[in-house]
């Protein structure tokens, strides 16, 4: 039995970054557009489109840089529309053969189709390649196709087609004659590889195919053996096709409109054994469920509920999301409904013989989704101060399962305690010699008695969220005798008194 | 002033890092808010002191002295709590301590210097970090010693090691004439506070009063607004009344307006290595330690009583000044029955015969005796003579060790010196003025300068000194580095957190030209590299890098100015450990010595010396003449190249200003040698004394003098004063004054801010003058001239130092090319030009240059012997870049034990050391070719890449089917212009053919014109030329023009640039290797110059070459 033939077709499409944004946007097509990728202000150029590659962008430039030619119009990086455009050029490729491996990274889409066998359903190779060119096309991008029986001939192949000749398909046998030609950036060269054929004056595939093999490979070990196969279009390839992407999602339309949490959360269950049967199949668990909500109207509800330990109990979830549901109910009534999981390992948490009992995950959880449902999502975790000067610096971490280190130790001393106002109250003050000397707070009047400070603290002047308070300590005391002691403070940026602390 | 407060508690940037200003800015603000006087303490050092203290004198504040000392057995300084996130390292706790007597400054110099020197190992990482910093600067790409200095670099990095801290002890042996205060954040008191409450702080103020005195302790309060410190406070005022000491009130002041917290925190950032929006609490909580008006401090301290009056009590215990150094030069020992000054004139005796001998005049001899009298007498009145005895020692030990060494500077013009030998020119013959050097009013010690062949040679020498006196007795002078435009984009940047490789586009850009035009401003430094400077964050970025500007970053050490002093240099000054061992540096720079009367010897390296030298010894062994430096003959033919302006590489005539002028000045004899090495410098130029010159030296200018009696003065500059002697001769002459008078006025016009002791000199001058009986308009001309170049103008003596060295240069470039074109590249980086122009210049005057052959190379150039009896220069291995040192010296000691190299797996056999890289430079740069069985470039670099490879025990049997054996060479052999890269990219130069040479077709076919047609082209002439280019310049006395050198074949040419051609080409003019030049053609009295009005990259240059560009 005699292998069956093997061809390849390599879509290659350049400046992914630039044809993925202006695909959707076809008015801008005709103009020199740039897109930046980076962070601001140090963003730089990372793909450009032909006319803004004649005007002389280039890759690498600034923002400025860009700004000093006329008409450039700028986009901004699009990750998610990058997968899009590559999700709709899989599947256009997809329409052709199911074996596609994918490859490539940066600013460059690559991808192998395997179409061995398809003459039949496409005709030959080259109606095939015309055919896929032209599909992509109708996608808006630009690519270019390449055949031949070896996949890395192809690959090298399509680097070196132009819009002007997009699709090239090569005989089988004729690889190393194609391939002559090129130069060697074709190939994925490291520096000290590209260093030696440099020195050795090998510019093309055709040059570095010519040298002997067997003192090639006394020189360059085996990676020039491979080198060398690669130039001579004889390098074999695992093909390593691209596996659909596990994902636990669930759609279901209702039959009619449902406004009851209840029935909703019925169909819910449903939805979610689904779910937990595939999860369990591939032995994973859910660490977080998304649900959206198709609502009358056109609109969407969708919320997130993330447990601290992924689980497949399904009483669990449907506890959970009707929590959730409860603080945010949807309003109006639903259509459709849609779950979206997300896969988490299942283990456990190990915890030591004599570590104090802690409860369990599951009813945690559903105590913390009860609490969040009360005060918010962001108003829940434990409070870790910051490093920073700013008098109220701290942020909320969710709660983990402590370390067992306890090297923050409270301090040993006896310290006065101050009730902080979260958020601090605005208040009236009278000033005398620059000091507080009456206030309003909470409807009452005072007279300070004593006022020490003011304590200055002021900070993060080089960039916009600069800040200033000035706060003064008082002992003060209302009409009806009664003595206050608190932290005043007033607002050096944008003025204005508060009260921020109470002390006991 | 009514409110009465002193600040004792200022740091400077001096604190290096923490401290955002400048110790001027602190006095002049002190100044500002009418403080009487003011206390520097910076961080364990006097650093700053001498420029407060200067700063001080000047602005008549009293400048009290002292320093933060960080002391280990308080434990360490105040941190946030543990629970608090922070990221405060672990310090010491510091002290300020006050120098109340000459006594307590000479214990706190004594305290620094013990615990400085504790740092064992050449332990400060500021100095290590100058080092470093210096190798880079000195040894540009394209050094033939590349291969050293990042290892040395990395070497001085990794040793970089934590700042010391002294001991109880140490304080108990230092502590008395010191004043202690508590200290507030950083000090023990506020440590042990938060340690262990009132108690724990009482104990640590109790330690302090035993070791310094109850009467020397004072509890000092700070208050910057913060909650915890006032509780510190009210703890620390228990203590103070419990213990019945003294409150006084500072403000910690770290920097001088409250604005400069902001480069606080810069600094704190960089001195942490953290971003700054990540330094949290390492950054100021707030505003308030700047210094502060005394009306504020009284009411901030109403509530204490005698906090801010003890202030005016302390100041005024503090009798010590920094004028008060003690300071004494060191005596040398004389033999028994002599006194330094009879030892001195006996040397001075012999030396008069040993250097007017030979030259058989009386008359001079005499003339001379009478003036080493003079100067003798002179010297025994001021007491100088243990320096000159110094300076004659080292001298005396440079010829025993075969070093040469040569006097430069005013010295030159003392009888005394040029009789023990210090310089080499005849000051009496050559009617030089002494005073210049040494003058009785003058106040301060000479200063004597010597070179010396650089590097090894002058390490003997300074190592001499360090072993003659002690380590204690002498030591370097500091050289502070301060922040400068790139250093200060690159820190500033990476505290903002901006990324390395924006930093780097934005350090290559910023303007380094010595001429700064309009639009070279750090801002548009900072467009070019694609920073929006509208954007907050770049904008703060700019003005950040603007304010820390010439603000210290580390001290350096200054590379060959040396102090000594009689008995403890450390009385004197603290010293710190330098990278080298044994070597020591004092805390200040030569300025800052020479402002506090503390005398220095320089001892610089002059790469021509070694030049020099290198000839000496070349010329006798491949020529077989013996030659004398200080007898060279004047011969004409030398200065008819110099008039040719044939002048590269010879010694400070070979700049494009010195080419430009040498036709027109035309010199024929050595003293108008002298006048071109002085003229053709910013001062002469900025005094517009070169053009008159000039035209009177051509004879289209009628030579006249300002009055008939300055005749004899200016006659040898045809009537224009060109050199500071000049200046003291007509101050002589025409107002009558006496020699350090006139010395006294070139100083007094010196110093752009003595007006008022200019004015009364002036009107000294001007009632001599008429005494004289001279009219208004000539006693005008006169002041005018004097004021003039009295800023600029160039010591004659300096001078001629200079002259006979580039006299040498020339003699020995003219006459042995091949001995000097092989010292010169041997001494590389030197000069103006890179060794690719010197080796294109040598083969154009005939000198053949052979490759680097691994069959016959050196590490240096060598001279060879051809058969038909020329000589040749062979390249050395030394310029293989990338090639280590040692693995040259394996190869050159495996060839002369095992003779030549048979194969190239002979030599990777034979030389292990070389590694696969080296053995395909070697290849690549056609060092193999002449190895039998190696047909050409390629051929080498495929058999090496076969040798370079080691093959295991298989492959190594005889016979071994796997073993190459197929002969065929599968690569092509090297094309012209990849062989040109190879040279250039492997050596940084080619022996071949100039690159230009292979275009001359096409170029002319273009009617671009070579160096050599430009000569042959009428003034005025539009042509087109082109070059690669050698040289850019932006002088900054050129008014934004930049001058280029572009090489060819020929020659070189010389192209103008305008500035606002510059403006519109300004990536052509900075980047481009080759290039295309059309204008107008000057050609004036055999001086060539394309003036450009349009630049072109020349396309296609493939070849990477490097000019030489001076900022």
């Amino acid at each position: 039995m005699t292998a069956a033939a093997e061809h390849y077709a390599c879509l290659y499409a350049r400046e992914f970054p630039a044809q993925a944004l202006l695909r959707m946007r076809p008015r801008s097509m005709d103009s020199a557009c740039a897109v930046m990728d980076g962070d601001p202000p140090m963003q730089t150029v990372c793909a450009v489109n032909a006319r803004a590659r004649a005007l002389g962008v280039e890759h690498g430039m600034t923002q400025v840089e860009v700004e000093t030619f006329p008409d450039v119009t700028v986009f901004t990086r699009s990750r998610s529309e990058e997968d899009s455009a590559k999700s709709a050029l899989l599947e256009c490729a997809g329409c052709f053969s199911p074996r596609i491996e994918l490859f490539g990274a940066g600013n460059i889409f690559t991808c192998v189709i395997d179409i061995a066998g398809t003459t039949m359903l496409f005709g030959p190779p080259a109606a095939l390649a015309h055919n896929l060119q032209a599909r992509v096309r109708a996608l808006g991008i630009e690519a270019v196709v390449a055949v031949s029986s070896n996949f890395h001939a192809a690959v090298a192949l399509a680097q070196s087609l132009s819009p002007h000749q997009p699709v090239q398909v090569v005989a089988a046998g004729d690889e190393s004659a194609a391939l002559s030609g090129l130069p060697l950036t074709v190939l994925d060269l490291d520096p000290e590889q590209a260093e030696t054929f440099s020195l050795w004056g090998i510019e093309t595939l055709g040059m570095l195919s010519a040298l002997p093999e067997k003192n090639l490979v006394a020189r360059m070990g085996q990676a020039g053996k491979r080198l060398r196969q690669l130039a001579r279009g004889e390098l074999p390839h695992l093909f390593r096709p691209v596996e659909p992407r596990f994902s636990l999602s669930e759609r279901m339309e209702l039959d009619s409109p449902v406004e009851l949490l209840d029935s909703l959360l019925f169909v819910v269950g449903v939805i979610l054994e689904q779910l937990i049967v595939r999860a369990n199949a591939r032995i994973v668990a859910l660490s977080a469920v998304t649900i959206t909500l198709q609502l009358e109207g056109g609109a969407a509800h969708a919320r997130t509920v993330r447990p601290a330990v992924p689980t497949n109990n399904k009483q669990l979830w449907v506890r959970l999301l009707r929590l959730d549901l409860d603080a945010h109910p949807p309003l109006a009534a639903v259509l459709a409904v849609a779950l979206d999981a997300e896969p988490g390992t299942t283990s456990k948490v190990q915890l030591g013989l004599f570590s104090p009992q802690l409860p369990e995950p599951s009813r945690l959880d559903v105590t913390l989704a009860r609490i969040r449902a009360i005060v918010g999502e962001e108003n829940v975790g434990r409070a870790v101060l910051l490093d920073s000067n700013a008098p109220d610096a701290f942020k909320l971490e969710s709660f983990s399962v402590p370390s067992g280190d306890t090297e923050n130790e409270a301090p040993a001393q006896l310290r006065g305690a101050a009730r902080q106002l979260r958020p601090a109250e605005n208040i009236t003050v009278m000033l005398e010699a620059a000091k507080p000397a009456r206030f309003s707070f909470r409807g009452q009047s005072y007279t300070a008695e004593r006022a020490y400070g003011p304590w200055l603290a002021n900070g993060d002047w080089w960039q916009p969220t600069l800040w200033g308070y000035e706060q003064w300590d008082l002992v003060a005391r209302a009409a009806d005798g009664a003595v206050l002691c608190c932290c005043a403070q007033r607002d050096l940026m944008h003025g204005g008194w508060q009260m921020a602390a109470l002390y006991d | 002033m009514t409110e009465r407060y002193i600040e004792l508690r200022a740091a400077s940037a001096f604190s290096f890092l923490e401290g955002g200003s400048q110790p001027e800015a602190l006095i002049e603000r002190a100044v500002e808010l009418e403080m009487p006087a003011i206390a520097i303490a910076d961080r364990n050092g006097f650093y700053g002191a001498a420029r407060f203290h200067t700063s001080g004198q000047r602005n008549g504040v009293r400048a009290h002295i002292g320093a933060e000392i960080a002391v280990s057995s308080f434990g360490q300084r105040l941190a946030p709590p543990a629970w608090l996130p922070h990221q405060h390292k672990p310090e010491p706790a510091r002290i300020p301590l006050l120098c109340e007597s000459q006594t307590g400054y000479r214990n706190l110099c004594q305290l620094i210097t013990q615990f400085k020197i504790r740092e064992t190992t050449s332990a400060i990482p500021e100095f290590m970090w100058s080092e470093a910093n210096a190798l880079k600067s000195t040894r540009p790409t394209g050094s033939r010693r590349h291969g050293t200095n990042p290892e040395r670099i990395q070497l001085l990095r990794n040793r970089r090691k934590q700042e010391g801290a002294a001991n109880f002890s140490d304080l108990e042996q230092y502590a008395s004439g010191l004043v202690c205060l508590t200290g507030a954040d950083e000090g023990p008191l506020a440590a042990a506070l938060m340690r262990g409450g009132e108690e724990a702080g009482r104990k640590t103020v109790e330690q302090l009063t035993r070791i310094f005195g109850r009467n020397n302790v004072y509890v000092e309060l700070q208050r910057h607004s913060e909650r915890e410190q006032e509780w510190r406070n009210q703890a620390a005022i228990g203590i103070a009344r419990s213990l019945k000491l003294p409150i006084v009130a500072t403000n910690g002041v770290r920097y001088a307006a409250a604005q400069d917290r902001e480069i606080l925190d810069l600094f704190t950032a960089i001195r942490n290595h953290v971003e700054i929006d990540s330094a949290g609490r390492l950054l100021a909580v707030n505003s308030s330690r700047h210094l502060r008006a005394p009306r504020e401090m009284i009411a901030l301290f109403r509530d204490v009583p005698g906090a801010t009056e003890n202030t005016i009590e302390l100041s005024s215990r503090l009798g010590f000044q920094l004028s008060d150094l003690g300071y004494e030069f060191p005596r040398y020992p004389v033999p028994d029955g002599e006194t330094m000054l009879s030892f001195l004139r006996k040397q001075v005796v012999e030396g008069v015969e040993r250097r007017y001998g030979p030259k058989r005049d009386c008359g001079l001899k005499e003339r001379a005796k009478k003036q080493v009298e003079h100067e003798l007498v002179l010297i025994a009145k001021l007491g100088f003579e243990g320096y000159f005895l110094i300076v004659w020692d080292i001298i005396q030990f440079c010829k025993r060790k075969g070093i040469l060494v040569q006097g430069r500077g005013s010295a030159a013009n003392s009888a005394v010196c040029y009789a023990l030998e210090i310089t080499a020119i005849d000051p009496v013959g050559m009617e030089l003025l002494f005073e210049r050097f040494l003058s009785e009013s003058r106040g301060e010690w000479p200063d004597i300068d010597l070179d010396l062949p650089s590097e090894t040679q002058r390490e003997q020498a300074i190592q001499y000194v360090y072993q003659r006196y002690g380590e204690l007795g002498a030591a370097m002078t500091a050289n502070v580095i301060c922040y400068r435009g790139k250093s200060a984009a690159r820190e500033v940047g990476k505290a903002l957190g901006f990324d390395e490789e924006t930093l780097g586009r934005l350090s290559s850009l910023v303007s380094q030209w010595e001429w700064r035009g309009a639009t070279d401003t750090m801002a548009h430094s900072f467009g070019h590299a694609g920073f929006d400077v509208r954007h907050p964050r770049i904008a703060k970025y700019l003005d950040l890098c603007m304010r820390i500007q010439d603000l210290p970053r580390h001290l350096g050490q200054h590379s060959g100015g040396m102090v000594i002093c009689q008995g403890q240099l450390n009385h004197v000054v603290p010293l710190e450990r330098a990278s080298m061992p044994g070597r020591t540096v004092v805390q200040w720079d030569k300025e800052d010595c020479a402002d506090l009367g503390i005398i220095k010897v320089d001892l610089l390296g002059l790469g021509m010396m070694a030049v020099l030298k290198d000839c000496l010894e070349l010329i006798p062994a491949h020529y077989g003449e013996r030659v004398d430096l200080a007898q060279l003959p004047e011969d004409d033919e030398i200065y008819g190249t110099m008039r040719k302006a044939d002048t590269v590489g010879m010694f400070q005539i070979e700049s494009r200003a010195q080419m430009a002028s040498l036709p027109r000045n035309n010199p024929e004899r050595f003293y108008d040698l002298v006048v071109q090495v002085a003229i053709i410098r910013p001062g002469p130029i900025v005094g517009q004394m070169m053009h008159p010159y000039m035209r009177r030296r051509q004879g289209r200018e009628v030579v006249t003098y300002p009055h008939p009696s300055l005749e004899p003065v200016l006659k040898r500059t045809l009537g224009v004063p060109l050199f500071q002697e000049q200046l003291l001769r007509i101050a002589m002459i025409v107002a009558n004054f006496t020699g350090s008078e006139a010395e006294e006025l070139r100083r007094a016009v010196g110093m752009r801010r003595s007006w008022e002791r200019m004015k009364n000199l002036e009107s000294k001058l001007r009632s001599g003058m008429t005494a004289n009986g001279m009219d208004t308009k000539t006693q005008d001309q006169i002041v005018q001239q004097i004021s003039s170049f009295a800023l600029y103008g160039f010591p004659e003596s300096h001078a001629a130092s200079f002259a006979l060295i580039a006299y040498a240069s020339a003699y020995f470039k003219v006459k042995y090319l091949a001995a000097f074109t092989c010292a010169i590249l041997n001494n590389q980086p030197m000069g103006f030009y890179s060794p690719a122009v010197l080796v294109k210049d040598a083969q154009r005057h005939g000198l053949r240059v052979k490759p680097i052959d691994i069959q016959v190379s050196d590490w240096e150039c060598t001279v060879e012997h051809e058969l038909d009896g020329a000589l040749t220069m062979r390249l050395g291995l030394g310029y293989a870049k990338g090639l280590r040192k040692h693995a040259a010296e394996a190869l050159i000691a495996a060839r002369r034990e095992g003779g030549n190299f048979r194969s190239a797996g002979d030599l990777a056999s034979r030389v292990p050391e070389l590694n696969r890289r080296e053995l395909t430079l070697l290849a690549r740069i056609g060092a193999l070719n002449q190895i039998d069985g190696v047909a050409n470039r390629r051929d080498a670099l495929w058999q090496v890449e076969w040798a370079g490879r080691p093959e295991g025990p298989l492959l190594q049997q005889p016979g071994s089917a796997l073993r190459e054996e197929d002969p065929s060479l599968p690569l092509a052999q090297m094309t012209t212009e990849e062989r040109l890269v190879a040279d250039y990219a492997g050596t940084g130069l080619t022996v071949g053919r100039h690159p230009m040479h292979y275009r001359r077709a096409e170029l002319r076919a273009q009617g671009i014109l070579s160096s050599d047609d430009l000569r042959r082209c009428r003034d005025g002439a539009f042509v087109r030329a082109a070059g690669c280019v050698i040289a850019r310049q932006r002088p900054g006395t050129a008014k934004g023009f930049i001058f280029i050198s572009m090489e060819d074949e020929t020659g070189i040419a010389n192209v103008i640039v305008t500035p606002d051609v510059y403006e519109r080409n300004r990536l052509i003019v900075t980047r481009s290797k080759f290039l295309m030049v059309e204008g107008a053609l000057q050609n004036q009295d055999g001086v060539i110059h394309v003036k450009a009005s349009k630049l072109m990259p020349l396309a296609h240059a493939v070849v990477d070459v490097r000019s030489h560009d001076f900022h």
